[in-house]
Order: structure tokens, then C-alpha cells, then sequence
């Protein structure tokens, strides 16, 4: 059993939840506790101790059953289901038949379980052997059945029924067997689904968790990065997050802490009869508040996903934020990320502002934002624009843009075109540039952290 | 010490409160483990109640750190009593210039001094607050740390030597370590990612709204003066809430206080005045209780096709048996 759980650990490793060894040790050890005997108190033993999020549930479900599975329901066999006179015409007929029929029809109907050894062999024919992802298990179990010669049952099952009706069966008999087969058709999908998921579990449990090598993924473009980079990104970006969180927790709690705090400093030396032991200082809260006004084009999606990340992950840090989003228009899309975790609330921004090429207009997008949220800009907000700043040859609407930097404490421009591109083709970039605080190169993930870090500095 | 999951869903029953079996799987296995338990979930689905529960079962007197922004050191673990401290120096200034009188040099009295320097820092002095109270408690107790994803960053990175060891590091008087492992159970509204560092260290529970029987159950359990009936009606009705897209879905501690509403206020059937007057115990957002009726009405019109939009019997559905 220990050998069984240590190739649940790996798979789920594999599925991309994060066990640590400590985790596992605990694992043991609560299993070892409550035994094997009640499933349901095995399986919340397990869960307890290694799935520490709620979001990696899921994946815990569907791996649980692959590796701690009965084998599946066993098949019925016909002198449970049939009186004996139908058994006998059953036999009959079954010999009449029998180079008409397939090994299928011969195992439903007389009961006969395949042995585990047969199922293995064929989950690792139809694919097993290749598996690399759980959600392989009802390809191979599809693959399995096909194997098995389940198209061509339906057909087969009327041949026999046709048989035994000639033989004189009744209606009766006929729908006991007609029923005994589907039952024990039902059964046989079972096994087969859980065989082809043992092998699953099997194979991704010796073929190592996929690695990436953390420093060059972080330098790597947006643009050019694999789904599962893209994953394992998402993944550095809560620990990317936790890091400046902390870096800007400390920049806070420095403030200048140089004018004497006389409410709080009264207050908290009451009991000493306000004899001041301890003085309070004046904190600053400098907790930033910015308002984000992202490009979702599809050449912009990548960044301004990760972008959005950032921002939310880093959500207590801030006082207020704002988030915008535009394409051919803008759109205010701060419930989203109120009302969701990033991980569902940026599928639903994507979703809600559909892409269009060549529909890029931030001068429009500009235009939208004065007329309507012009409130969420003052003196104490920074205003960040994410874009590459291709407006299509449409109006840059200066004016507009000027008129944002005139009510905020700054604006900062983030272009995740490298440098010398922003002068080519339909790149407003020169003319948005010397308007802005700073601008910064956000080609990849590093510098992305980087320039949302220097948001947090006090000159920003 | 449970000797069961069975043990501790009757113990936990005895304290009515209603535990599922992965409730008491956790709860038995934090307890055989020594390790705190981690109850994450929407609010008011029986976290804290859990704790209070647990500690009742137990016998073990329950010990409360609520966590807010800003929580530090001081307010959770100790914070030493500066003023007592120099009260003690006031009064004893006599036999302190007693003692320091026959010094021949300065060096040798502030030796002497120094040599006294345990006098004042020692847990005489020490004020313990939550945390250091569960640690240096002569009799067992629980410890409920509360919404602790609302305590900064910094403040979980602390809490990290005490719950992986129960000992305290104080820097005048060494390393305190607790005489009984506290149970611990820390509480998440899941507002923010907590660290992995945390986690790994704890025993996870996810605790998400009931199903309607194991509601029903903790409804009649709680308010048995609600009649069988308008208690079964009154929970499909917060079932179908929450199945609706509201921004804060209703808990069942809102379920209860509906139940207790309804009690207080005879209601005989969840007729369409009885909710217009209460619905707002339910739902405390004015955009969640307008859609919340309009949702009502509409899988009501769409159960019985034509009916019009304003007809009163939009709630026909709750009213009384069904046709």
C-alpha cells in the first residue's frame, strides 16, 4: 500500500499539485493511523494532508480513483440473473452461434471477468504506454472498448436475440438477457476505465514532473512561451508576488517616522497615568492607489495577463485599484478581480472584451475614459499604461492623455516592445513617451516584476 | 484523545455541532498528528463554531486570537510591562540604594546591578497575550487563530515557530516551550494566498456550504421551534440563493438567523411578504437581494411557462405542498 501512495504522490506531482516531503511523511503517517479498511476515512486522510488548496481538489478527485481502486464492479454471471431453463437455451444458442460471435459477447454473456493481467495488457496497447496526462484515461479507455469489439456489439447482441427468439425463447427471457448483457456492459466499461487508469498512474508515476529552468523562463519573452511555460509562469508569479508584497510592506512600515503621534501616544500610556514610556509615531500610509489601463489586444493578451496577476496578487499592498481594459474600447474590469481569484477572473475579462485585429485605439479607449472614469484618477493615483502603444494609425488623442497626466501623482507607460521597435510602423510610442514619468521595457517576466516593483518605491 | 472518527463526530454532536466525516477525519488525525488544522471556507459555514465546539468536546478551555491588519508581536504572543517594571523600581528605590550603598566604585555597583537584572525581566513582568497564554497553559487547551488571512505576511512568518514546534523564543528569558501541545485550528476566508510555508505545517479542511439535508439538519437542530416543514422550504430557498451569481452567497449562520427570524415572527408559510420583510437577513447587498427576486421569479416562470411577469404566485413553488 505504502508503494501505491508514494506513486499517488508523484502523480499528483505530476498533475502539478505542490506536495512537500514533509507532506508526504504526514501522509504516511495519517494513513497509517486510520488503516485501509474505511475508503472514505483513507480518502480524507490523504486529501488532509496533501492537497493544501482548495482549487487543487479537483485534480485530487480525479487521481484518487485511478490508483486506489477496487478493480471495478464485477460482471454478473448468468445464474444470478436467469432462471435455469433460460441459462440452458442461452448455452445453446451461444454454441450456435459461437464462430459468429465476438469474445466480447461470449464474456457479457456468460459472465466471464477478463483477468487483470488481460485488461493491463490492453490499456498499455491502446495507449497506456504513452500516457503523459491523467486526462488521457477515457481516450484509452475509449481505445480499450474499440479493442474489444464494443461498435460492433449492438449488431451482435440482436444477432443472439434473433437466435434465441428461433429457439423459442419469450419475450420474457429475452428481456432478462437483453438486460443481464447491458448491466454487465456497464460493468465492463468500469473495469476497463479504471485498468487504463492504472496504467496512467502507473506510467506518470516514474516519468519525472516536467522541470523548467526558473531564471530563463523569467527572461523569456511573453511571446514566446508553451502552454505549460505559461503554467509553471503563473505559478513563479504568487511567488514573485510574495516577495515584492513583502519588499513593500517594509518600505511601508519605514515611513519617516519622525512626527510624534500625540492621539495614539496619550491612548496608549493611559495606564501610566500619561506619563509617556512609550511615544507612537506617525505612520505614513503611503499605500499607493494606481489606475490600470491595459491593452488586451491579442498580440498584448500574454502580458497584460500576467500584468493583471501582478496587480491583484499584490492587492493588500495597495490602497485602491482600478483596472481598465480596452481594445476598440475600454471597459472598466475591477469587479472582476473583486469578485473572483485571478484565476477565474482573467478568463472572463478575455472573454468579455473579445480580440479584433487591427482594432487596437487607445485614442478612443482614452476617449471612453475621460467621459467615464475620469474619477478614478487624482492626485494621489498612478496611472499605468500597458500597450504597445500601435494605435492602427488612428488619432493618439495627446490631449486626452495630457489631460490624465495633469489630475495624477504620475504616469508610467509599460511596453513590452523591445526598445527599438517603438519607433516603427504604427508606434505612437514617441509621442506617448516624453509625456509619461517613466517608461519601462516589459518584454518578459523579469522585467515585468521589476517595473511593477518600482511602482511601490516612493518616486515610483 | 478520540480514539475514532466515530468518537469525535459523536463528541462533536454532543456539542451541536454536525460534522461531516471528513470534519472528524481531520479533526482525528490533527490531534494523533500534533499538528494544527487549517479550516479554509466562505464565511459563516462553522469555522470558528468548529473551534468552539472542538475545545468543548475536548474539555480544553478555548483560547481566541483574532487576526486584523497590522497584528504584531505584541498584541498576539507577549509584550513585556514596562510600567509595572518601573512601578517595581519606584518602590523598591530603598532597598535598591541599600544594596548598591557599600559600592566602592561605580563599575561595581552597576555590576551589582546587573546581577539583579532578572528581577526585572522575568515573567513577573511578562504580559501574555494569546498565544504565549496557549503555550505556557498548565492545563491543555485550544487554540483558535481566526481569520488568519487577514494578519499580514509578516505576522504568519512568526506564527511559523510557534506552530511547527509550540515554543517561543523571548529574548531575555530564553525559549519557552509548551508544557501540552495546544490544539490548534487557524481559520481562512481564502481573501488572500497564504504561504506555502504555513500550509505545509498544517492539516487542511475545506469546509464549503452544506447540502440541503445536512443543513436541514443543522437548521433543525438549532432552531427545533421551526416547524418541519417551512424549515425544509426555508433551506431549498438558500439552496437556490446560492446557486444564483451573488456577490456574497448566503452562510448558514444567515440561514439560521432566517430560521430564527421566521420563528420570532410566526411565520406559517414563506409566503411572498414574509420574504420581502426578511429576505434582507439572507442577502446584506441591495444588488444581490434585486437579483436575488428577480432570479426567484424568473425559475419560477420558467417552471410554469405564460405565467406573467407580476403575478404574486411567483413563489408558489415555496408556499405549502406542492400541486
Amino acid at each position: 500500500m505504502d508503494d501505491r501512495i508514494a506513486q499517488f504522490i508523484a502523480g499528483l506531482r505530476a498533475a502539478g499539485v505542490r506536495v512537500s516531503l514533509a507532506e508526504s511523511a504526514d501522509a504516511f503517517r495519517a494513513t497509517a493511523l486510520l488503516g485501509v479498511a474505511d475508503r472514505a476515512a483513507f480518502r480524507s486522510a490523504l486529501r488532509a494532508t496533501l492537497v493544501k488548496e482548495n482549487k487543487d481538489a479537483p485534480v485530487f478527485e480525479r487521481l484518487f480513483p485511478m490508483y486506489f481502486s477496487s478493480g471495478g464492479p464485477p460482471l454478473i454471471p448468468p445464474d444470478q440473473a436467469l432462471t435455469p431453463d433460460q441459462q440452458k437455451m442461452l448455452e445453446a444458442a451461444l454454441r450456435a452461434l459461437a464462430g459468429d460471435l465476438s469474445r466480447l459477447l461470449q464474456m457479457l454473456a456468460s459472465g466471464q471477468n477478463p483477468s487483470r493481467a488481460e485488461l493491463e495488457r490492453l490499456a498499455q496497447q491502446s495507449g497506456g504506454r504513452w500516457g503523459r496526462r491523467p486526462e488521457q484515461q477515457p481516450q484509452i479507455t475509449r481505445q480499450m472498448l474499440r479493442q474489444l469489439g464494443l461498435d460492433a456489439l449492438a449488431k451482435q447482441i440482436e444477432r443472439l436475440l434473433q437466435q434465441l427468439a428461433q429457439m423459442g425463447m419469450s419475450a420474457e427471457g429475452q428481456a432478462a438477457i437483453r438486460q443481464l448483457l447491458a448491466a454487465n456492459r456497464e460493468a465492463l466499461v468500469e473495469q476497463a476505465s479504471q485498468a487504463a487508469g492504472q496504467s496512467l498512474a502507473r506510467q506518470l508515476a516514474e516519468q519525472p514532473p516536467e522541470k523548467f529552468d526558473e531564471a530563463d523562463l523569467l527572461q523569456r519573452p511573453f511571446n514566446d512561451l508553451s502552454e505549460a511555460e505559461a503554467r509553471e509562469l503563473r505559478r513563479l508569479v504568487t511567488r514573485l508576488a510574495a516577495k515584492l508584497r513583502s519588499r513593500a510592506a517594509l518600505r511601508q512600515r519605514k515611513g519617516d517616522g519622525k512626527t510624534l503621534d500625540a492621539k495614539t501616544t496619550l491612548r496608549a500610556n493611559l495606564r501610566t497615568a500619561g506619563v509617556p514610556f512609550t511615544l507612537h509615531f506617525k505612520k505614513r500610509h503611503l499605500k499607493p492607489k494606481f489606475a490600470l489601463i491595459c491593452d488586451i489586444s491579442t498580440s498584448m493578451r500574454p502580458v497584460a495577463e500576467f500584468m493583471l496577476r501582478l496587480m491583484y496578487e499584490l492587492q493588500d499592498q495597495v490602497g485602491q485599484a482600478r483596472s481598465f481594459a480596452f481594445n476598440d474600447h475600454l471597459e472598466e474590469v475591477s469587479d472582476e478581480f473583486i469578485l473572483h481569484r485571478p484565476d477565474e477572473a482573467i478568463p472572463l475579462v478575455l472573454h468579455r472584451i473579445p480580440p479584433g485585429y487591427y482594432a487596437t485605439d487607445l485614442g478612443f479607449g482614452l476617449q471612453n475614459f475621460c467621459a467615464q472614469h475620469l474619477d478614478a484618477v487624482d492626485r494621489r493615483t498612478t496611472v499605468i499604461f500597458l500597450g504597445d502603444g500601435r494605435n492602427n494609425f488612428r488619432d493618439p488623442r495627446l490631449d486626452l492623455f495630457e489631460q490624465i497626466k495633469r489630475r495624477a501623482r504620475r504616469v508610467v507607460w509599460f511596453n513590452p516592445e523591445l526598445r527599438f521597435q517603438w519607433h516603427t510602423g504604427d508606434s505612437d510610442m514617441p509621442q506617448y513617451a516624453p509625456l509619461c514619468d517613466a517608461v519601462h521595457q516589459v518584454s518578459n517576466l523579469d522585467e515585468l516584476t521589476d517595473a511593477v516593483d518600482r511602482l511601490f518605491t516612493s518616486r515610483g | 484523545m478520540f480514539n475514532g472518527t466515530a468518537d469525535v463526530m459523536e463528541a462533536l454532536g454532543r456539542q451541536q455541532y454536525i460534522a461531516s466525516d471528513e470534519i472528524a477525519t481531520v479533526l482525528f488525525l490533527a490531534e494523533r498528528l500534533g499538528k494544527p488544522v487549517l479550516a479554509e471556507g466562505p464565511a459563516g459555514v462553522g469555522k470558528t463554531e468548529l473551534a468552539k465546539a472542538w475545545a468543548s468536546a475536548t474539555g480544553r478551555p478555548l483560547i481566541r486570537l483574532q487576526c486584523y491588519e497590522g497584528l504584531d508581536e505584541t498584541k498576539a504572543l507577549y509584550e513585556w510591562e514596562y510600567s509595572k517594571q518601573m512601578l517595581y523600581t519606584q518602590l523598591l528605590r530603598e532597598k535598591l540604594s541599600q544594596l548598591l550603598s557599600d559600592a566602592a566604585t561605580l563599575t561595581e555597583a552597576a555590576d551589582r546591578l546587573a546581577s539583579e537584572d532578572n528581577v526585572f525581566f522575568s515573567p513577573r513582568f511578562l504580559l501574555p497575550r494569546p498565544l504565549l497564554q496557549g503555550i505556557l497553559s498548565e492545563t491543555p487547551v485550544t487554540l483558535l487563530i481566526d481569520e488568519i488571512d487577514r494578519a499580514d505576511a509578516e505576522f504568519e512568518a512568526f506564527l511559523l515557530e510557534v506552530l511547527s514546534d509550540f515554543q517561543v523564543s523571548v529574548p531575555e528569558l530564553g525559549t519557552l516551550t509548551a508544557k501540552h501541545p495546544p490544539l490548534v485550528l487557524l481559520t481562512s476566508n481564502n481573501t488572500r494566498e497564504l504561504s506555502e510555508a504555513l500550509k505545509r505545517r498544517c492539516v487542511y479542511l475545506h469546509i464549503d456550504y452544506p447540502t440541503l439535508e445536512s443543513e436541514l439538519r443543522v437548521v433543525r437542530l438549532k432552531v427545533p421551534d421551526l416547524s418541519p416543514q417551512l424549515a425544509r422550504q426555508a433551506v431549498e430557498l438558500v439552496q437556490r440563493l446560492r446557486g444564483l451569481d451573488l456577490r456574497k452567497s448566503p452562510s448558514v449562520s444567515e440561514t439560521l438567523d432566517w430560521a430564527r427570524a421566521l420563528v420570532l415572527l410566526n411565520a406559517k408559510s414563506l409566503d411572498q411578504r414574509t420574504l420581502d420583510t426578511t429576505l434582507s437577513l439572507l442577502l446584506k447587498h441591495e444588488a444581490d437581494l434585486q437579483r436575488a427576486r428577480r432570479g426567484l421569479s424568473r425559475a419560477e416562470r420558467d417552471e410554469a411557462p405564460g405565467r406573467a411577469e407580476d403575478d404574486p404566485a411567483m413563489f408558489r413553488r415555496l408556499k405549502g405542498p406542492r400541486p
